[in-house]
């Protein structure tokens, strides 16, 4: 096992982003598209992407693949992924330790597991067939829960690790889900950063959240916060040079605005390399 | 507890939008600072909010036109009546037009039911698959006595309407945040496809709305002349096909052309 060669610091490709990214050619290492926007006929989507990769590398993170669902794996959504990463040539593709829905119904967003060895033997079996089926080893995303379970039998980042064990895969390490989960349930989110084995760490993603008083929301729609730029540095100096992206879906700011957050991080990373290297010295 | 009977108690506390009555609550742990009612009550409100921003964001137009309080009970309506079975989201809202058909509230608005299927067309014309116009001079290849014989295939973005004729100013003062136009419940003949990456429209007179859904349907240049239908509408004539047939290959719509076998 080997963890893929770091992209860098990307940015997510957002639809109102398109034009000046064409146009401007931004300092970005790479982006990270939401897989689903592109499983469509044709038009302006995906001749922006293919404009796009012709210019830069692509990760596929996708939304809808359910894995820790208890309804059948679903071939026609794969296989059009399939297809998709056929055509793109991702990096990698991604997706996340949730569920969509049951009894064939999707309620569009990523839902909470309980943490039990019941949940880790489906999803990791499930993770594994995904992968044969791709023909790639698949990236595994922590999700953001605002809800635990009583049927918990183990920590989530227990959970996370096993997994990645067991199915062999690698995870996309979601430092603000990390974040505002460990808000929502009272966890250290220093615990679980310290937990998870470094050879597995494909990607951090970054983000913003809400925070309503009592509980945090990952919403996408803000800058990253302190905190959580914070938690970050911890991640980067433990799992090193891994490809990292800000994502940004809601109440989008100028394209400038990300740059700086990117910047921001180049500087941590930046910081971080010197301190090692002088350490090694 | 298993892992699917888990699953299906929390997905029917969101569908029925039921934050504090749950079955699911029982498996669910209050945290430091917030009950669990609040804390299950983010998926039921998301689930709910997320699906109506699916349908502001199609059907912007009909918003405008029935007014932001009818439009979220619409909404609401559908959201009730039509879980999502799609796992791509950009599909949810593909029923709204045939929901107000089918609802009792909203069956005999046609000016509403109209600008929904517009909005729909526009939607599903942005995004259809990929095909590559063919030139008029294609024609050339063929014979002249292959003529009557031509059918044609379309860009799959094309899409054939009938609507109130109001329709389309009704449709463009609403993106425009101008004041809407009285309605004219004469019915009308639209063609809505993608050209330069961008969803267009045209009006059509009824014989052309005619001749092209007969030509969309696979018949022949020579069939569609001789089609009583066809033959019966004012200005209906061999040269006023040619010139429309024209007019479908300026515009990108023709992407193959073949003579189609004997009857």
């Amino acid at each position: 096992m080997s963890r893929p060669a770091p992209l860098g610091h990307g940015l997510g490709l957002r639809p109102i982003y398109y034009e000046e990214i064409l146009s401007t050619r931004p300092n970005v290492d790479w982006f990270e598209i939401i897989s689903e926007n592109y499983m469509i006929g044709g038009g302006r989507p995906t001749a922006m992407l293919e404009r796009v990769r012709a210019d830069y590398p692509i990760v596929m993170h996708g939304v809808a693949m359910s894995l820790a669902s208890t309804d059948p794996l679903d071939f026609d959504y794969l296989r059009e992924l399939k297809a998709l990463a056929e055509r793109i040539e991702p990096a990698w593709v991604s997706d996340h330790l949730a569920w969509t829905g049951v009894h064939g119904v999707t309620l569009h967003d990523l839902l909470p597991i309980p943490y039990t060895q019941e949940a880790l033997a489906h999803v990791a079996e499930r993770v594994m067939r995904v992968q044969d089926f791709l023909g790639r080893r698949l990236v595994v995303e922590n999700a953001s829960t605002y809800v635990a379970f009583r049927e918990s039998e183990m920590s989530e980042w227990a959970f996370v690790d096993e997994l990645a064990r067991r199915a062999d895969c690698m995870l996309l390490l979601d430092v603000n889900n990390v974040f505002v989960s460990g808000f929502n349930h009272g966890f250290d989110p220093n615990e679980f950063i310290d937990a998870i084995n470094p050879d597995r760490v494909a990607q951090f993603h970054m983000a913003g959240h809400t925070d309503n008083g009592t509980h945090r929301v990952d919403t996408h729609d803000q800058p990253v916060c302190d905190e959580v730029w914070t938690l970050y540095e911890r991640a980067r100096r433990r799992f090193g040079a891994v490809s990292t992206m800000i994502e940004r879906d809601d109440n989008f700011p100028p394209f400038d605005e990300l740059l700086t957050e990117l910047g921001h991080m180049r500087e941590i990373a930046a910081r971080i390399d010197a301190d090692v290297a002088r350490s090694a010295a | 507890m298993r892992l699917a009977d888990l699953q299906a108690m929390f997905q029917a506390g969101v569908l029925a939008g039921a934050e504090d009555g749950a079955r699911i609550l029982e498996s669910v742990k209050n945290s430091a600072q917030a009950d669990r009612t609040t804390l299950f009550g983010v998926y039921v409100n998301a689930y709910r909010a997320r699906l109506a921003e699916f349908l502001a964001a199609d059907f912007p137009a009909l918003r405008a036109l029935i007014g932001e309080e009818a439009f979220d009970a619409l909404a609401d309506a559908y959201i009730g009546a039509q879980p999502s079975r799609q796992r791509n989201a950009r599909w949810y809202t593909t029923r709204l037009p045939d929901f107000l058909r089918e609802s009792a509230e909203w069956r005999d608005n046609a000016r509403a039911i109209d600008l929904a299927s517009f909005e729909r067309a526009l939607t599903d014309a942005f995004d259809a698959p990929d095909a590559e116009p063919l030139t008029i001079d294609a024609l050339g290849g063929f014979a002249s006595e292959q003529w009557p014989s031509l059918s044609f295939a379309f860009h799959p973005s094309l899409i054939l309407l009938e609507l109130e004729a109001g329709t389309i100013a009704t449709h463009e003062a609403a993106m425009e945040q101008q004041e809407l136009p009285p309605p004219d419940e004469q019915r009308g003949h639209v063609a809505v496809w993608r050209a330069d990456l961008d969803s267009v429209h045209c009006e059509l007179e009824a014989d052309e709305f005619l001749a092209l859904s007969l030509a969309m349907e696979g018949h022949a240049f020579g069939d569609i002349c001789q089609m009583a239908a066809f033959r019966d509408l004012e200005d209906a004539s061999p040269e006023r096909l040619a010139q429309m047939l024209t007019g479908w290959f300026q515009e990108g719509l023709v992407v193959a052309a073949q003579v189609s076998a004997e009857e």
